[in-house]
């Protein structure tokens, strides 16, 4: 009796309210988020930019399998911090998502619905018995189907291959870009330029004095791609130690942006990052 | 075989090839979607359909099942290629392809499926889900006239420039005495560089523009 009554207390879970109205288990997942390395987003006038510092602890450690930046659909990724682990697990329920939603209603799904369908899966892990909360943030980037000729497809424009024609459309619609940031409470918010993990504080007022000036629901105006990934880059340079100055093999970055040859996420290549680097270096 | 869906739509009634060519592989089928082969309800259906970058398939079967079918080896198709460098090759397809025929809910299709990666392939699946690679396939109630054309007309040598109007010539020589199948072709290229589509409207449109692509006029006998 008394070992049952001790298990029931055991299996009842961690995430209860203290007396002041607090979810310590979240607040410390939070925390688990703050000592990871840092990821960056920020929205252009021609994409979003997701940028990340890799945690290279050794020369013999390989940086390509330090994985912060994920695709998950043609026109989404997301970027993590904190516990890579819980992170992973993330990353297969989005990209699981985005391709349910795709075979459910027969279109890719949007930045904003998918930042709000992983927000309702954090949640969840936040309130149920038996669980403990994410230790991982994300950033959801993408481009959402903007207004366009063919926005909305009238069952009779279907041939027996409608899917294919819902593709075709697409890549005639302008496109949205946009960026969300999920947390281990699972709330999530629009932002036109944040971060999250290790030294989030400096990294967002860097940003803020770098982006400061747009409307805040649409792309900062005028401010390009390049534009856009020096920032990304330059702002995670505030973070880093002065001893250890990031690289290219301790930085990753991809741009969602309007379909390339490459499609709408393009991860970028080393020489490019080397060369931002460089030109952040001699400013 | 006659697959029939809830509205009896049947596309059985068909006639789909696929052919291995020296640089790639090409796909064709007609268009004609008819109820059992006696009443034609959609002259311009799409019978070839890209399931991933570089590899396509061809169908014969009921229409909602064939959609339903492709919706579903799409997505696991994009799953396999995110979790996986390089993407899926055209027997990953197949294999993956069969395994969604096997399992229950899915649907007696018949499919030739085609793709480059890493060699060009061409497999035809059965309605049981078996794989077999081979340099022509066809399905569908046209298909003994087809193989009858590219048994002569073949050859794997040749480029898919050429090859297309194999191809074209093989699916129209099918709707010359398939009642089931016409009024228009869908030809798919595949090759390293390209997955291209094309949507002709009326089978003799689409047998001579593959036939003056041909640089090789002795293609066509």
């Amino acid at each position: 009796m008394n070992t049952s009554s001790r298990q029931r207390a055991y299996d009842r879970g961690h995430t209860i309210f203290s007396p002041d109205g607090r979810l310590y288990q979240v607040e410390y997942a939070r925390e688990a988020v703050e000592r990871g390395s840092p990821s960056v987003g920020v929205v252009t006038s021609e994409g979003v930019v997701l940028a990340a510092r890799k945690r290279v602890r050794s020369p013999l450690l390989e940086p390509d399998s330090v994985e912060k930046i994920h695709r998950v659909d043609d026109h989404l990724a997301v970027a993590t911090a904190g516990h890579a682990a819980d992170a992973r697990q993330l990353v297969e329920a989005a990209r699981k998502r985005c391709q349910q939603h795709r075979l459910q209603y027969g279109e890719p799904i949007g930045v904003s619905v998918l930042a709000s369908d992983l927000a309702d899966h954090i949640q969840e892990q936040t309130q149920s018995g038996g669980t403990r909360p994410y230790g991982a943030a994300v950033l959801v980037g993408g481009v959402d189907p903007g207004p366009g000729p063919n926005s909305s497809p009238t069952p009779d424009d279907r041939s027996a291959d409608e899917t294919e024609r819902e593709r075709e459309s697409a890549t005639e619609r302008t496109v949205q870009p946009a960026l969300y940031e999920v947390d281990p409470g699972g709330t999530f918010y629009g932002w036109r330029g944040t971060a999250i993990g290790d030294g989030t504080a400096e990294i967002r007022s860097f940003l803020e004095t770098e982006l400061d000036g747009g409307d805040s629901t649409a792309a900062t105006p005028d401010l390009t791609r390049d534009r856009g990934l020096s920032i990304a880059l330059d702002a995670l340079a505030t973070t880093a130690a002065d001893d250890r100055p990031i690289s290219a093999s301790t930085v990753t970055a991809r741009v969602l942006g309007p379909e390339s040859d490459s499609g709408q996420s393009t991860p970028v290549g080393d020489d490019e990052l080397e060369r931002v680097l460089a030109a952040l270096e001699s400013d | 075989m006659h697959g029939t869906d809830s509205n009896g739509i049947v596309t059985t009634g068909t006639t789909t090839v696929g052919l291995v060519g020296a640089d790639g592989v090409v796909l064709a089928a007609d268009s004609r979607a008819s109820l059992g082969g006696r009443f034609v309800t959609n002259r311009t259906a799409r019978k070839v359909v890209p399931v991933d970058d570089r590899t396509a398939l061809t169908f014969a079967g009921s229409v909602g099942d064939a959609q339903s079918f492709v919706r579903r080896l799409r997505a696991e198709l994009a799953l396999y290629d995110m979790d996986h460098e390089p993407g899926a090759s055209v027997d990953t397809a197949a294999t993956v392809a069969a395994d969604l025929i096997r399992r229950e809910e899915t649907p007696q299709l018949e499919l030739v499926l085609g793709g480059v990666v890493p060699d060009p392939t061409v497999y035809q699946i059965d309605p049981a889900g078996g794989v077999m690679d081979a340099p022509i396939a066809a399905s569908g109630s046209g298909m003994q006239l087809a193989y009858g054309y590219l048994e002569d007309a073949h050859d794997p040598e040749r480029s898919v420039a050429e090859l297309r109007a194999v191809a074209a010539m093989a699916v129209r020589n099918a709707t010359e005495r398939d009642t089931a199948s016409g009024d228009g072709m869908t030809i798919a290229t595949i090759t390293a560089d390209e997955l291209e589509r094309e949507q002709y409207d009326g089978i003799e449109r689409a047998v001579s523009a593959a036939t003056s692509r041909t640089t090789d006029s002795e293609v066509v006998r």
